[in-house]
């Protein structure tokens, strides 16, 4: 009798833990699917943080694969259209030593402006070009899109006759950015000599 | 008087007498005019007429573009001789030729067509922001709007634009009042002025009393402080409703206007006048003649001033707007825009120039005149090291720019400029990042792109093979371990691929129900990517299918 009782009192408790571990386990699964949080692993912060301009100068065939390249462990510093600011930030996010700037700096803001007269239409560039933004079709004329250019210059190597330029890109006046000296640098002699000359009108 | 109050404020000196008791008069006809194609807030507007055309006062020269913009009229006949990126320039011939548009009953007119005027007329906020005016009207169609505010209380020093307006137009500026509030369906008009200015106090006093009108006016007087025109201030002050951070007056149910947009605005349905000319307070210790006038638009600043006897030698700088939030001219050869209220040409005794910034000694003499209750020693502070994200979370978009802050500073920090400065510094920095997240999305496209031709190219190739192969030596099963495995990943990137699609739509879709008039560039791209992905996932599927058709048969 006891010995019943004692096999039904098993049975029972391990029905139980089992229907109780099915039904947290589905519910468990189920706020998993329901909340799923947006997935932001180290490499997409990483690549929020390099300028997109896929220029390559890297070494890595645009910014996406260079940000999974630093994530296994490469070097900060390989990218020159971030410049200094992309090397602290980058420094910031990973907890690394900022190091000095491979390469040279990038100058401007540029755009790549084709010479239409002397264009081939080889295509060579649109091939070449990481953001399609280059229209054109074979022996005829190419153009740039100013919009979608990021002034990577990957164009300008494959160009057959040498046709494309880098050009300084003009800056609309409604993006004029006040120069203004918040650091207290000059002296009260400079400061007044300043002010005239402004003044002057 | 209200019980309402605003924080802080300052009580500068005034300086109105010079000029609020000189009678309106016209200045004399410029002999050319140059029209700045953005004299609105928004995108500038598209040149309409070719260099060497005559046009027309009132002849539209200028188209708008996009969303918010606003059309610009000749403000002068005469010649088109020069157009550029940056204005239109017109040379007079003297005659004066006008072009009306055909008059309108604002009182019996469809609202369809009152907003089709406001818009044809180019008319913008006068008052300084030039917020297009039709477009205001129509943000009003997507919020319920109870009360339109006559923002008169023009609080900065020397200005009286507002105060001649309303002194010598008092019914057409009601009339004008009117008109908007019919427009964007407000139950009642308050009229917000200081108590500085009796005379327009009195002339509007006098129009209520002895004339009836379909919606309720009330004018209130409130005490002379600045910034109370700041429209935040004014809501606060009459209303005691509270602007939401980051919100526009929309949201608490009400819509501001400047009495000279108001009375643009109903001399361009009244009349059929678009906007060609506006009141402009000149001031200041170095002209003889100061006063309110009517200027055409796009006259040059020096020929007005010299209009007005300036005198160059006793002259230290001159201010488009007031004293307060205005900005300093480095040259005179700059044209009049629909936003210029005022002008001062300053001497050095009455505008001296600003002593030497010294070190902030947090006395927080900032913080109590800021009305809009930001810190703004913490963001003097944040902004130095460029802290961006810590500015923003201090509210720096708050900040009206008044200038009450730099006003009161004891160690002279011009705090206003630098929050200005950090303002656009972040701007900058959001158009930066929306560009590189843009061309990330057209390299993921053209990656995608790529495979998926790549894909196409294997597929056929892999047909002819398999085409030869039949051809020469009949069914061959081959090796088919390896693709099974294959196959069954494939799969799953397929069904991968095909998800995605379906995410990137409905992230779109979503994205346009919400705004319908937006474009959704990137988010296109992305659902363009997402589908390049599944045509090459298909590809890559139908091939691995092909090479191995008796597996796959259930």
């Amino acid at each position: 009798m006891g010995e019943t009782f004692s096999w039904w009192g098993i049975l029972s408790a391990i029905g139980v833990l089992t229907g109780l571990g099915i039904t947290f386990g589905a519910l468990l699964g189920m706020v998993s699917e329901r909340f799923k949080g947006e997935a932001n692993p180290l490499v997409e912060q990483i690549d929020a943080l390099l300028p997109q301009t896929q220029c390559g100068q890297c070494g890595y065939p645009g910014c996406r694969p260079y940000a999974e390249a630093i994530n296994q462990g490469d070097a900060i510093n390989k990218c020159p259209p971030g410049g200094e600011m992309t090397i602290h930030a980058l420094a910031d996010l990973l907890g690394r030593e900022p190091a000095p700037l491979d390469g040279e700096a990038a100058t401007d803001d540029s755009v790549a402006f084709i010479r239409e007269a002397e264009c081939i239409g080889c295509t060579k560039c649109i091939q070449a070009c990481p953001v399609d933004a280059i229209i054109g079709a074979a022996k005829q004329m190419h153009t740039v899109i100013e919009d979608e250019c990021t002034g990577c210059d990957l164009c300008v190597a494959p160009c057959p006759v040498d046709c494309i330029d880098m050009l300084p890109r003009a800056k609309p006046l409604s993006q004029w950015q006040p120069v203004f000296h918040t650091t207290p640098s000059l002296i009260v002699s400079d400061r007044a000599s300043a002010r005239s000359e402004h003044a002057s009108l | 008087m209200p019980a309402y109050d605003f924080p802080g404020g300052i009580y500068p000196p005034e300086r109105k007498s010079r000029t609020s008791q000189a009678p309106l008069c016209a200045a004399p006809l410029p002999s050319r005019v140059q029209l700045r194609l953005r004299q609105h807030a928004g995108n500038p507007a598209s040149p309409c007429v070719a260099e060497g055309d005559t046009v027309q006062v009132g002849q539209r020269i200028a188209k708008r573009e996009g969303m918010v913009s606003a059309n610009l009229h000749a403000s002068i006949s005469g010649m088109v001789s020069h157009i550029d990126d940056e204005a239109i320039t017109i040379d007079a011939d003297g005659l004066d030729k006008w072009q009306m548009l055909s008059a309108l009953d604002w009182r019996t007119a469809s609202p369809h067509s009152l907003l089709e005027r406001l818009e044809e007329s180019g008319l913008a906020g006068l008052g300084g922001a030039g917020f297009p005016t039709h477009v205001k009207a129509q943000v009003a169609g997507h919020h319920a709007i109870d009360t339109l505010i006559v923002n008169a209380a023009e609080c900065e020093p020397y200005i009286t634009a507002d105060d001649l307006t309303l002194r010598s137009y008092p019914h057409e500026v009601l009339d004008g009042a009117q008109l908007i509030a019919k427009l964007c369906g407000a139950r009642q008009i308050m009229v917000g002025i200081e108590d500085n200015k009796p005379q327009a106090i009195q002339a509007l006093q006098h129009v209520l009393t002895e004339q009836q009108h379909p919606i309720e006016v009330t004018l209130k007087v409130i005490e002379t402080r600045y910034p109370s025109g700041g429209e935040r201030q004014l809501i606060k002050k009459l209303l005691n409703r509270d602007v939401p951070s980051n919100g526009l007056p929309v949201d608490v149910g009400v819509l501001c206007h400047n009495p000279g947009t108001l009375l643009a605005a109903l001399h361009s349905v009244r009349d059929g006048k678009p906007l060609v000319e506006r009141i402009i307070t000149l001031t200041g210790g170095a002209i003889r003649h100061p006063g309110n006038v009517w200027v055409r638009l796009g006259m040059s600043v020096a020929e007005l001033l010299n209009h007005a006897g300036l005198s160059r030698e006793r002259l230290y700088q001159v201010i488009s707007g007031g004293p307060m939030m205005g900005t300093p001219l480095f040259t005179l050869e700059m044209p009049v825009l629909k936003t210029t209220n005022c002008l001062i040409a300053a001497t050095r005794d009455e505008l001296p120039p600003v002593p030497a910034e010294s070190p902030c000694i947090r006395c927080g003499a900032c913080e109590s005149v800021c009305p809009e209750q930001l810190l703004p020693q913490q963001l003097h502070w944040y902004n130095q090291t460029e802290a961006d994200d810590t500015l923003e979370k201090l509210h720096l978009f708050d900040c009206i720019e008044c200038g009450a802050c730099s006003f009161v500073c004891p160690s002279y920090i011009p705090l206003v400029q630098e929050y200005r400065a950090a303002k656009q510094r972040i701007r900058l920095k959001r158009i930066e990042s929306a560009k590189s997240e843009h061309a990330k999305h057209r390299f993921e496209f053209r990656q995608a792109r790529l495979a998926r031709e790549e894909a196409e190219k294997q597929a056929r190739r892999q047909a002819r093979l398999a085409q030869n192969r039949q051809s020469t030596t009949g069914p061959h099963a081959g090796p088919n371990t390896a693709p099974v495995a294959d196959l069954r990943s494939l799969r799953i990137a397929q069904t991968a691929a095909k998800a995605a699609v379906k995410k990137a739509e409905k992230v779109l879709a979503r994205a346009t129900e919400q705004a319908p008039n937006q474009r959704h560039d990137d988010l296109e791209i992305q659902l363009a990517t997402a589908q390049e992905n599944l045509k090459a996932a298909d590809t890559r599927l139908a091939e691995a299918r092909a090479a191995v058709p008796q597996k796959e048969a259930p």
